[in-house]
């Protein structure tokens, strides 16, 4: 269960296949992720790498791979860490052809889930019944709303 | 704020009751747990358990008055998760110009 979610999309000026490449592809990803390169084992299950030049290397594990629609994976920010409950968010990529250009949304999710005391987690699973849908729009305007 | 700790304060979100509690907090300023279970469908004992959760990620924070333990918010944690989740968001903004940079500027 996602309990909170960060949704991004835009148009992108270019065919949806050459826009799958982009986000899928490591020569690429390795330029717009990180900045030092990255290694993507597309397929479900699959190993990545993503590397930054001053803040090490990010590790993650493909979830989807639908061409050329559907991208997905985890991974966590925490540096030369194996991505596993706990630690790491979920990042969707759904390419949408749009005219002759492609509509790209990225949602990242499961915020909730990264916590170190497991203890505390279970305790909290067990009285998330209600959930947290709100966009992250919706949480930044309840969380400032709150603090006024 | 780590993403740990942001995590923390996302999971004790996660729970509408804790949502109405701390809505409660803010708008009418602390209050006890005998008052709070008066106002709220769950029992004291829930309402305890909720706060405790609360009070764990640094949303709220207990005082004392007489003999009596009162629970006011803590606004700084959740200004600082608001603050994280945005500088996040930004984050997906820059690589989505660049995946957009990179794609519409070399040709396949």
């Amino acid at each position: 269960m996602s309990t909170d979610d960060i949704t991004r999309e835009t148009r992108i000026a270019a065919p949806p296949q050459r826009v799958w490449d982009v986000i899928t592809r490591p020569e690429h990803v390795g330029r717009w992720f990180g900045d030092a390169g990255a290694d993507i084992d597309l397929r479900p299950g699959g190993a990545m790498r993503l590397t930054w030049s001053e803040h090490g290397t990010a590790l993650g594990r493909v979830e989807q791979v639908q061409p050329i629609t559907l991208f997905s994976f985890r991974w966590t920010g925490e540096r030369d860490t194996e991505p596993a409950p706990g630690n790491a968010t979920l990042v969707e990529f759904h390419v949408h052809p749009d005219g002759d250009g492609t509509r790209l949304v990225v949602t990242e999710s499961g915020f909730a889930d990264l916590d170190k005391d497991r203890a505390a987690q279970e305790s909290h699973r067990e009285d998330n019944v209600g959930g947290w849908s709100h966009e992250m729009n919706d949480l930044v305007e309840y969380l400032e709303k709150l603090t006024v | 704020m780590t993403a740990a700790g942001a995590g923390e304060v996302l999971a004790a979100l996660a729970d509408p009751t804790r949502r109405q509690l701390l809505d409660r907090l803010a708008t009418h300023g602390a209050a006890s747990a005998t008052v709070l279970a008066k106002e709220f469908p769950v029992s004291r004992q829930a309402v305890v358990q909720h706060l405790a959760v609360l009070d764990a990620a640094g949303l709220v924070g207990p005082s004392r008055h007489g003999r009596e333990v009162r629970y006011g918010l803590h606004p700084d944690r959740l200004k600082a998760t608001a603050a994280w989740l945005t500088a996040l968001a930004g984050r997906w903004e820059d690589r989505l110009a660049a995946i957009a940079e990179i794609a519409e500027s070399e040709p396949t």
